[in-house]
C-alpha cells in the first residue's frame, strides 16, 4: 500500500517560499488575497531576551488519517484517497466552511465566486475551476499520480521538505517518521497527521 | 513544533453562524413543544399554529444565513438530498439539514388541519387558496388519522435539530470550548429554555387565553428548571475552561472577562430571568409584565451564548 | 463523535472514492450536466521545453510547462531543470514566479514615445508602431547631431550576461566608450574585484561556488541573498552541508534568512567585518593553522619584498622580473618563473621547498628582505582579536574562538560574499577572504571554494594558447580571469580605441579630477563617476567640452539601483540631454525619464541569440534559451534592437557585424547569409535567430558533432554536458594542476595590481598591496568607533528574498502577494524593541529617517524585532517603487534610494551605500 507523507525539516528551511510561489502556480491559487495560499511559511521570532531565533515554518494541509475536516463535511466533497490523500471534490462542495472550522491545522481557504473570475482572468485559458469551493493542498495528487513529486517538495531550495511513502521502510521518509525525530502537529487532538516536523532547535550551552 | 504557538478567534464562521444557530434551536423546540402540548396537555390550535409558524420562519431565516454564506449555492443540492445519509453519516450539517427539511414538512403537515380552521390563514390570498385544495384536504384528513405519528415525527426532528446544533459545534476538535460533550447539552437546554420564553410571552401578549394558566405555569416551571440547567452546565464550562487546554484557557480568557458575556448574558439572560420566575413560581406576579421581561431576557441570552460561543472559540496553532 | 468515528470515516471514504462520478451523478444531476459539457475542450496538450531564468544570475536552469488548449498556447509552470547539476532541478520563489513577467497586465507591449510638450519624469508615454519609434530616434540624433562618445549605455545584469556580446561590440561599431553597468559599482567590481585580485577570477557573474556539500565549517560575511534567500545552486549546497553536519556561523547585523540557519549568529557592527577577518587571518598566520604546504606551493606568500626609498613594499625579481624566494632549510634564494602555478621548482625546474619566512637579519644586495608573508603577519600584528572586538562589538574570546574552530576544521569555506559595496573596506573584505581561504588551502578542492567549469575550460583554452604563442582572439568568448578584467578596463579608458580619441567619460572626469589633486576614483570600470558632470557639462577633454547627451538603457533600472535616485533623475531630465532610449519589458522607475521606449520580449518568449556557459556551475556545460510560446505583443529581440539602433545611429552595420566576430568568434559572413534569409520569414528577432544558427554551428564544429545533434540534446534536456567536475578538477584545478589567472599564476597575498595603482599615485590605504585595516567613516572625519546618539543607529540593508535587487518583479502578482503576507517582516524597518522604546516606537508606527551624514530623509513603518543588533536599523532593499504603472508595487515601502547619498571608494567607485548613520524619529 501507499501511504504518503511529508517530512519538514526545519534545519534547512530558508524562508524563500519558494514552496509558496510553486503551489501557487502549480494548483492555481488566488495569489491576488494574501490569505489564501495552500501553503504558508511563517516567519517567527522565538525566544527570549538575546537568546532569539528566527524559525521558519511551512504549513499545509496535514492529510490526517483521521481527519475530522472529512466526517464534518456534510457533501461528501471532502473525502480520503486510498493513498492517504485527503481531497476536496471540487464538483461536490458547496462551500459551507464546516471542513474549515473542524481543521486543527488552518489547512484549508474559501475559494469565492469573484476568486473564480479573477482566476479566469488570470490563469487563462489553463484556468480548471468552474466553481467556487473549499480548496486546501492536495498532496499535489495529480503530479504524485503521474510518480512525481509535488511542485512544494520538488522546487524546495532548502530540501526541507521531503515527500514520501509511509509503508515503504526502505523510504527515508517512512524511516525518518519511524525514528520520531519527525514529530507531527498536536498529535494529541487525534487527527493522525502525515506532515512530520524536524525540530530546529537544538540546545546549546 | 510546540515551542511557539499562535491563537486565533475563529473568523469563518461569525454572529450569523450565531444567528442560525440560535433561531434553528428556538424554532425546532418551539415547534416540538408546541406539538407535544398540543398531543397530551391541551388540543391548543393557536399554539400549534404559532408553534409550526416558528418552526418554519425561524429555521428558514437561520437556513437562508447558511446558505447565504455558502460559497457554492448550487451545490446545497448534495444535502438536500436525503440520500446524503448514506454517503456521509457522520456529518452533524447532513443530518441537521434533513431534521430541518423534515421537521418542517412533518410540522407543516401537522399544523394543516388546524391551519384550515385558522380564519386568518384562509384570508391569505395564496395560502387561502391552497388550503381549499382537494389534495390537501385528503393530506389533512390523513393527518388527522395518524396525528400522534405525525407529531412525533416533527418532534423527533425537531429535537434532531436543537440537539444538532450543539453537536456541530462539538464536532470541531481543535476548539477546547466546542468540542465537548457539555455543548450539545448546553444548545438543548437553551433552546428549549428560549423555546419557553417565546410561547410565554406569546401567551401573554397575543394569545392572551385565560384557560392556558395551568400551560403557562408549566412552562414557567419548567423554564426555571432549565435555566438552573443551563447555568450549572455553565458552572462546569468556568472549571473546564479555566484549568483545561490551551484552546480552553483562551477562551476562558475571552469569556469571563467579557462584560457582554457575565454580565449581558449570566446576569440578565439568565440570572435576573431566574429569580424573576422564581417569585413568579413560589410567590405569583401580580402583573404580566416581569414574565415577560424574563422571557425577553431569556431571548436575548439565548443569543448572546451563541454568539458569545461563536466569538469565542481559540484555536491554538502551534506556529 | 462527529469527527472521531475512524471505522465510520474509512466507510464514508471509500464510498466516495469508489463511486466516484457515478456518486456524484446520483446526487447531483447538475453539476454533472456542467461538467460534461466542458469536457468537451477539456483536452489540454502539455508540452516540455527549456530556459535559463531571467532574475538573478544564479542563472538557474528551467524547465517550462506550457498547456494548449482550445488553441490557446500559455505557459503554466516552471520548475528547475531536473536534469542540471547547476540548480539540481529546483528554483526559488522569484524562478517559479518568473513567468507571471511574461503575462504582468503592466507590461510594455508596443514602443512608447513620450508625448510631445511632457517633461522626462512624468510618463506620458503614447503607442507607436516599430516604424515611428526609429524614425523618431533617427530625428532626434539628426536634430541634435549627437556624437559617439555623446551616448552613454546602460545596462543591468542581464545586458552583461546575455548580451555582453552584442552590447560590447554595438560601443566598438559605434565608436560610444561609455557603458554603465548596474551591478559595477555594487558588486562585480566592488565584491569581486576583492577576491580576484587573491585568486586572479575575474568573470561576469560567475565566478566561485563553494563545495558546500562537502564542508565541515562554514563562515559567512555578510551572506544572504547570495545563499540562502537565494541564489539556488549556492542554498541547494548549503543546505546538503548542513545536512551532513557542517558548523556555520553567520555574521550579519541582523539574522537573516541564511543567519537563520547558522549555529551561530554573530552580530556584527556593520562595516566592521573587515576587522573580524584581519584578527582571524592574524590568529591563522600566528598559529600556523594554515595548509603550509599549500601555500608554500602555491601562493605567493614565500615571495620576498623590499622597501623602497619612500617606504613602500615592492617585490623583488630578477632584471626579467622574475620573483625570488629562499629555500627554506638553507635560506638560499632562488628565483622562480614569472608565471607558473607553482613554487617548488625554480625557475630552471630544479625543485625546492620554498621558505615562509627568511632567516633573521636577511638581505640582497644591501637591502634588508623578508617574504610576503612576513611582511603581511607584521602588518597584521596590530589586529588582535581584542583590538578586532573593540572596532565590530564581539568578544575578543568569541572571535578567537571562531579562528580556532575555522582553522582546525578541514575541510572549511569562509564564503567568498557576493553583493560588495556598502563600505569604503569591503573590497578588502572580500580580499582578505579570499587569503583566509588560500590560507587553508581551500581553493579548487572538494569542501572549499571551487571555480565553474566555464573559469576553468576558459583559462586552460588561455594557457594553451600561451603556451603555443598563439593569438586567441574573441576576447569577450576567451579571455579568462583578470586578463578579462583588463581588456574590458583597456577597451573604455583609452582614447585611442575610437577615431575620436576620447575615452569613456569616467576616465576622462577621473583624469581631470586628478589633475586637480582632487578626491578621483582609479578604476572607474562601467561606472556612473562623472556621469552627472559631463551632462551638466563640467567635464572637459583635451581642452574640449565633454557632454553626454543621449542614453540608451537596456534592462537597467539606474533610479531604483543607483544612488541616490535623484542622481539620475537630474541627469536623465537634464535639458543637456537630447535622447533618451530605453530597452525594457515593465515600466520602471526609470522609464518615466525615457523619451522611446522599446519593448523586449520577455525571456519566456525568445530564443536567445546564442548558447551560453552553464554559470557557476562546477561541470562544464552548454545551454541557451527556447522560446516556450510565441510574443505576446508587439516586441523584439535585444540583438536586432542593437543592430537596428546601429543603422540609426552611425549607419555601421557591417561594422557592428564584425565587431561582434572580432570580440566574440561569431563569424559575420555566415550570420549576414543567415540574416538574409530569415528575413524573408520572420518580421522580428531575424538577427537574433540569425546568430543562434551561426552560434550552434560553430559550437557544433568545435565539439565535433552537429548543430542538430546539439540542438535535439539542448530540446531533450537543456542542458549539453561537456565535461563533469570530477574530471576537470582533476585536470585543471587552479592553482594545483595549472595556474589561477592572476598576473603571477599564484594565488596572490600581494597584489601586483595595487602595487601598480599605487606608483600611479593612489596611495590611500584600499590601495595596500597586502591586507590591512580602512575604518569605515560613519561620519566625515571620524573614527569608527563612534558613540551613537539615542536617535542614532548604523545601517543596513538586504534583498529580499522574493525580489530581485530593487527589480520590477516586485509587481509580479504571485510575488506581489507574498510580500503582502509577510509585509511587516518584508516591508518594515528594522529596529531592535530596546532602542525603538527608549523612541517610544512601537511595532508599526510611521517614522521617519534622516541619513545624519547627507540630510537625506524618508519614511517607513517599524518592525521591531530582536533579529537586529540594537544599534543597527535594517530594511530589505527591495520596495518604495514609485511609479504607478507598476500597480502591485508602487508605494510600498522604504526605498534605500532615498536615503543613500552619492558617496563612493576610490579603487572602482563602489558606493559606500551603508557608510552613515540614520536618525530616527516616530512621526
Ligand atoms: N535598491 C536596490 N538597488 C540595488 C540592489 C538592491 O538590492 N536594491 N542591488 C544591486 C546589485 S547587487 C545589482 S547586481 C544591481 C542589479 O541591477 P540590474 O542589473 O539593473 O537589475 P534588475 O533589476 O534585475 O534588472 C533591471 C531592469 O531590467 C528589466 N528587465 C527584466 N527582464 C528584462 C528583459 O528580458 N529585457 C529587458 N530589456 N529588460 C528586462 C527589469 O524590468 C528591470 O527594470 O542592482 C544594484 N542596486
Ligand atoms: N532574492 C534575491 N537573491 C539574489 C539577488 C536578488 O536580487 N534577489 N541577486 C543576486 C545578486 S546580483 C547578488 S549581488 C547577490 C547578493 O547577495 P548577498 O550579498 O548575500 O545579499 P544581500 O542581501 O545584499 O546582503 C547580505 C546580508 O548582508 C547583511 N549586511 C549588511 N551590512 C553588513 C555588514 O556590514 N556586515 C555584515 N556581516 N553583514 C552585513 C545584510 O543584513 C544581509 O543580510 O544575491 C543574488 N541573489
Ligand atoms: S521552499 Fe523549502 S526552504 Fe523555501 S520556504 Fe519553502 S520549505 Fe522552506
Ligand atoms: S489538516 Fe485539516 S484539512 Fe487537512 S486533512 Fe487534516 S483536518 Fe483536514
Ligand atoms: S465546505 Fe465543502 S468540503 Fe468543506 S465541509 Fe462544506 S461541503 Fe465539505
Ligand atoms: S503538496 Fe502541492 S498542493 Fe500541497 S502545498 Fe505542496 S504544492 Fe501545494
Ligand atoms: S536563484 Fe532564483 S532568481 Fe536566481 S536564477 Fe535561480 S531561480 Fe532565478
Ligand atoms: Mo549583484
Amino acid at each position: 500500500m501507499t501511504h504518503y507523507a511529508m517530512v519538514i525539516d526545519l534545519n534547512t528551511c530558508v524562508g524563500c517560499n519558494a514552496c509558496m510561489a510553486a503551489c501557487a502556480l502549480e494548483n492555481q491559487t488566488p495569489v491576488w488575497d494574501d490569505h489564501k495560499w495552500r501553503t504558508y511559511v511563517h516567519d517567527k521570532e522565538i525566544g527570549v531576551g538575546n537568546s532569539v531565533h528566527r524559525r521558519f515554518f511551512p504549513r499545509l494541509c496535514n492529510h490526517c488519517d483521521n481527519p475530522p475536516c472529512m466526517s464534518v463535511c456534510p457533501t461528501g466533497a471532502t473525502y480520503k484517497k486510498a493513498n492517504g490523500i485527503v481531497m476536496v471534490d471540487q464538483d461536490l462542495c458547496m462551500g459551507c466552511g464546516a471542513c474549515a472550522m473542524a481543521c486543527p491545522y488552518h489547512a484549508r481557504v474559501a475559494i469565492t465566486y469573484a476568486d473564480v473570475a479573477l482566476g479566469e482572468e488570470f490563469y487563462g485559458s489553463d484556468y480548471r475551476r468552474s466553481s467556487p469551493s473549499m480548496d486546501k493542498c492536495s498532496f499535489c495528487d495529480h503530479r504524485v499520480e503521474k510518480g512525481l513529486k509535488p511542485a512544494c517538495v520538488e522546487t524546495c531550495v532548502g530540501s526541507a521538505r521531503l515527500f514520501g511513502n509511509l509503508d515503504d521502510p526502505q523510504d527515508p521518509v517512512a524511516q525518518v517518521v519511524a525514528s520520531g525525530v519527525a514529530r507531527p502537529l498536536m498529535p494529541h487532538i487525534g487527527t493522525r497527521p502525515n506532515v512530520f516536523y524536524i525540530d530546529d532547535l537544538k540546545w546549546r550551552g | 513544533m510546540d515551542v511557539t504557538m499562535s491563537y486565533e478567534t475563529q473568523n469563518l464562521w461569525t454572529w450569523w453562524l450565531a444567528v442560525y444557530l440560535y433561531t434553528g434551536g428556538l424554532g425546532a423546540a418551539t415547534l416540538a413543544v408546541t406539538f407535544l402540548t398540543d398531543m397530551y396537555l391541551k388540543p391548543h390550535r393557536n399554539l400549534v399554529i404559532w408553534g409550526a409558524g416558528a418552526g418554519v420562519v425561524l429555521l428558514a431565516i437561520g437556513s437562508m444565513m447558511l446558505f447565504g454564506h455558502l460559497l457554492h449555492h448550487l451545490a446545497a443540492i448534495h444535502i438536500l438530498n436525503p440520500l446524503v445519509f448514506f454517503k456521509k453519516p457522520d456529518a452533524w450539517i447532513a443530518w441537521g439539514t434533513q431534521f430541518i427539511i423534515w421537521m418542517m414538512v412533518w410540522g407543516v403537515l401537522y399544523a394543516l388541519p388546524y391551519a384550515r380552521e385558522t380564519p386568518f390563514l384562509k384570508r391569505l390570498p395564496l395560502i387561502g387558496k391552497v388550503l381549499e385544495w382537494g389534495l390537501v384536504i385528503k393530506i389533512c384528513e390523513a393527518v388527522t388519522r395518524f396525528r400522534k405519528f405525525v407529531g412525533w415525527l416533527a418532534v423527533i426532528n425537531g429535537v434532531g435539530v436543537t440537539v444538532y446544533t450543539g453537536l456541530l459545534l462539538q464536532s470541531f476538535p481543535a476548539v477546547a470550548l466546542w468540542a465537548n460533550p457539555g455543548v450539545p447539552l448546553l444548545f438543548t437546554v437553551s433552546a428549549f429554555s428560549t423555546a419557553m420564553a417565546f410561547l410565554l410571552l406569546i401567551m401573554y401578549t397575543v394569545i392572551k387565553d385565560a384557560e392556558d394558566t395551568r400551560i403557562r405555569l408549566l412552562y414557567e416551571r419548567i423554564d426555571l428548571v432549565l435555566i438552573s440547567a443551563e447555568l450549572v452546565i455553565l458552572f462546569s464550562f468556568y472549571f473546564y475552561l479555566k484549568r483545561g487546554s490551551e484552546s480552553a484557557m483562551r477562551s476562558w480568557e475571552l469569556l469571563f472577562t467579557d462584560f457582554g458575556w457575565l454580565i449581558g448574558f449570566i446576569g440578565f439572560g439568565l440570572i435576573v430571568p431566574f429569580f424573576l420566575e422564581l417569585r413568579g413560581v413560589v410567590k405569583g406576579w401580580t402583573s404580566h409584565v416581569p414574565i415577560i421581561t424574563a422571557s425577553v431576557l431569556v431571548l436575548m441570552g439565548g443569543y448572546l451564548l451563541r454568539h458569545y460561543f461563536m466569538y469565542a472559540g481559540i484555536y491554538a496553532y502551534p506556529w | 463523535m462527529a469527527w472521531s468515528l475512524p471505522r465510520l470515516s474509512r466507510r464514508a471514504f471509500l464510498k466516495s472514492s469508489g463511486y466516484g462520478t457515478a456518486g456524484l451523478g446520483l446526487l447531483s444531476p447538475l453539476s454533472t450536466l456542467v461538467t460534461q459539457a466542458l469536457a468537451a475542450d477539456d483536452e489540454v496538450k502539455e508540452e516540455v521545453s527549456y530556459s535559463i531564468c531571467n532574475f538573478c544570475s544564479s542563472l538557474c536552469n528551467l524547465r517550462v510547462t506550457t498547456h494548449t488548449k482550445g488553441g490557446d498556447k500559455r505557459i503554466v509552470k516552471l520548475d528547475g531543470n531536473p536534469n542540471s547539476t547547476l540548480n539540481r532541478g529546483k528554483i526559488c520563489a522569484r524562478g517559479q514566479a518568473g513567468l507571471r513577467q511574461t503575462y504582468d497586465t503592466d507590461r510594455i507591449k508596443t514602443p512608447l514615445i513620450r508625448v510631445e510638450g511632457s517633461q522626462r519624469g512624468e510618463y506620458k508615454f503614447r503607442q507607436a508602431s516599430w516604424e515611428e519609434a526609429w524614425d523618431y530616434i533617427a530625428k532626434k540624433q539628426a536634430a541634435a547631431q549627437i556624437k559617439p562618445w555623446e551616448w552613454t549605455m546602460v545596462g543591468g545584469w542581464t545586458s552583461c550576461v546575455f548580451y555582453m556580446n552584442w552590447a560590447v561590440p554595438f560601443a566598438m561599431a559605434n565608436e560610444v566608450p561609455n557603458i554603465v553597468a548596474s551591478p559595477m559599482q555594487h558588486c562585480v567590481t566592488t565584491g569581486h574585484l576583492g577576491t580576484d585580485l587573491v585568486t586572479g577570477n575575474f568573470n561576469i557573474h560567475d565566478e566561485v561556488l563553494p563545495d558546500f556539500d562537502h564542508a565541515k565549517y562554514i563562515l559567512l560575511v555578510g551572506n544572504n541573498a547570495s545563499i540562502g534567500a537565494v541564489s539556488t545552486c549556492r542554498m541547494v549546497r548549503f543546505a546538503q552541508g548542513r545536512k551532513n553536519g557542517a558548523k556555520i556561523v553567520a555574521l550579519d547585523p541582523r539574522c537573516s534568512e541564511t543567519a537563520a540557519k547558522a549555529d551561530e549568529w554573530i552580530q556584527i557592527r556593520p562595516g566592521t567585518d573587515l576587522a573580524f577577518m584581519l584578527a582571524l587571518m592574524r590568529i591563522l598566520m600566528q598559529e600556523e593553522l594554515y595548509d603550509a604546504e599549500f601555500i608554500r606551493r602555491h601562493t605567493n606568500l614565500p615571495f620576498l619584498m623590499t622597501q623602497d626609498d619612500k617606504g613602500e613594499w615592492q617585490l623583488v625579481t630578477d632584471a626579467e622580473g622574475r620573483p625570488l624566494a629562499v629555500e627554506e632549510d638553507t635560506g638560499n634564494p632562488r628565483t622562480l618563473k614569472k608565471f607558473s602555478n607553482q613554487n617548488h621548482k625554480d625557475q630552471e625546474g630544479r625543485p625546492f621547498t620554498p621558505g615562509l619566512q627568511v632567516p633573521e637579519g636577511f638581505s640582497l644586495e644591501g637591502r634588508p628582505i623578508k617574504t610576503v608573508f612576513q611582511v603581511q603577519l607584521e602588518e597584521l600584528a596590530p589586529y588582535t582579536a581584542e583590538w578586532a572586538a573593540e572596532m565590530t562589538g564581539i568578544a575578543a574570546e568569541t572571535i578567537s574562538r571562531i579562528a580556532h574552530e575555522f582553522g582546525n576544521t578541514r575541510p572549511a569555506i569562509v564564503d567568498p560574499g557576493w553583493h560588495g559595496a556598502r563600505f569604503g573596506n569591503i573590497m578588502m573584505l572580500r580580499r582578505v577572504q579570499a587569503m583566509v581561504q588560500a590560507l587553508i588551502g581551500g581553493i579548487d578542492s572538494v569542501g572549499g571554494w571551487m571555480n565553474s567549469g566555464e573559469v576553468h575550460h576558459k583559462a586552460h583554452l588561455m594557457y594553451q594558447a600561451m603556451e603555443e604563442g598563439y593569438e586567441m582572439g574573441a576576447p569577450l568568448a576567451n579571455l579568462a580571469g583578470m586578463a578579462f578584467a583588463k581588456m574590458v578596463i583597456g577597451a573604455v579608458s583609452q582614447g585611442d580605441n575610437f577615431s575620436h580619441g576620447k575615452p569613456g567619460f569616467a576616465w576622462a572626469w577621473n583624469a581631470q579630477e586628478k589633475a586637480a589633486g582632487r578626491f578621483n576614483v582609479a578604476l572607474p570600470v562601467m561606472t556612473d563617476s562623472g556621469l552627472r558632470e559631463s551632462v551638466e557639462g563640467q567635464l572637459q577633454f583635451k581642452g574640449e567640452p565633454y557632454l553626454t547627451r543621449a542614453f540608451i538603457i537596456n534592462a537597467a533600472n539606474p533610479v531604483r539601483h543607483y544612488y541616490p535616485d535623484s542622481y539620475w533623475k537630474e541627469t536623465l531630465g537634464h535639458p543637456n540631454v537630447a535622447l533618451v532610449v530605453m530597452v525594457e519589458v515593465l515600466p520602471s522607475d526609470t522609464a518615466p525619464y525615457a523619451d522611446v521606449i522599446l519593448p523586449n520580449t520577455t525571456y519566456l518568449e525568445r530564443d536567445e541569440p546564442t548558447l551560453y556557459g552553464n554559470g557557476v556551475n562546477h561541470d562544464l556545460a552548454l545551454t541557451t534559451r527556447y522560446a516556450a510560446i510565441e510574443p505576446l505583443y508587439d516586441t523584439e529581440e535585444t540583438a536586432d534592437i542593437l543592430l537596428k539602433m546601429t543603422e540609426v545611429i552611425s549607419g555601421n552595420r557591417e561594422g557592428f557585424l564584425d565587431w561582434v566576430e572580432k570580440l566574440t568568434g561569431l563569424k559575420a559572413a555566415p550570420v549576414k547569409e543567415a540574416y538574409a534569409e530569415l528575413q524573408k520569414t520572420q518580421k522580428k528577432g531575424a538577427f537574433a535567430a540569425a546568430c543562434r544558427r551561426v552560434s550552434f554551428a560553430q559550437t557544433a564544429a568545435r565539439l565535433g558533432t552537429t548543430p542538430e545533434a546539439i540542438d535535439a540534446i539542448l530540446r531533450d534536456k537543456g542542458v549539453y554536458l561537456e565535461e563533469r567536475k570530477e574530471k576537470i578538477l582533476d585536470q585543471w584545478s587552479m592553482p594545483r594542476r595549472m595556474p589561477v589567472p592572476t598576473d603571477s599564476g599564484r594565488v596572490e597575498f600581494y597584489s601586483g595590481l595595487m602595487r601598480g595603482l599605487r606608483d600611479g599615485g593612489h596611495t590611500e590605504a584600499n590601495f595596500s598591496v597586502l591586507a590591512t585595516w580602512i575604518p569605515p567613516e560613519y561620519r566625515d572625519g571620524e573614527p569608527a568607533t563612534i558613540a551613537l546618539e539615542a536617535d542614532e543607529f548604523f545601517f543596513a540593508y538586504g534583498k529580499t528574498p522574493t525580489v530581485s535587487h530593487g527589480s520590477t518583479n516586485s509587481n509580479n502578482p504571485v510575488l506581489a502577494g507574498i510580500n503582502q503576507f509577510k509585509r511587516d517582516i518584508y516591508k518594515g524597518v528594522w529596529i531592535h524593541p530596546e532602542r525603538a522604546a527608549r523612541l517610544h516606537i512601537n511595532n508599526g508606527d510611521p517614522i521617519r529617517l534622516t541619513n545624519a551624514k547627507s540630510g537625506q530623509v524618508t519614511g517607513g513603518h517599524a518592525h521591531i524585532t530582536r533579529l537586529v543588533h540594537p544599534d543597527t536599523l535594517f530594511v530589505y532593499s527591495s520596495f518604495g517603487v514609485e511609479n504607478k504603472a507598476l500597480s502591485r508595487t508602487h508605494g510600498d515601502g522604504t526605498a534605500t534610494n532615498k536615503l543613500i547619498p552619492y558617496q563612493v571608494e576610490p579603487v572602482v567607485a563602489g558606493f559606500r551605500s551603508q557608510e552613515f548613520t540614520i536618525r530616527v524619529a516616530k512621526v
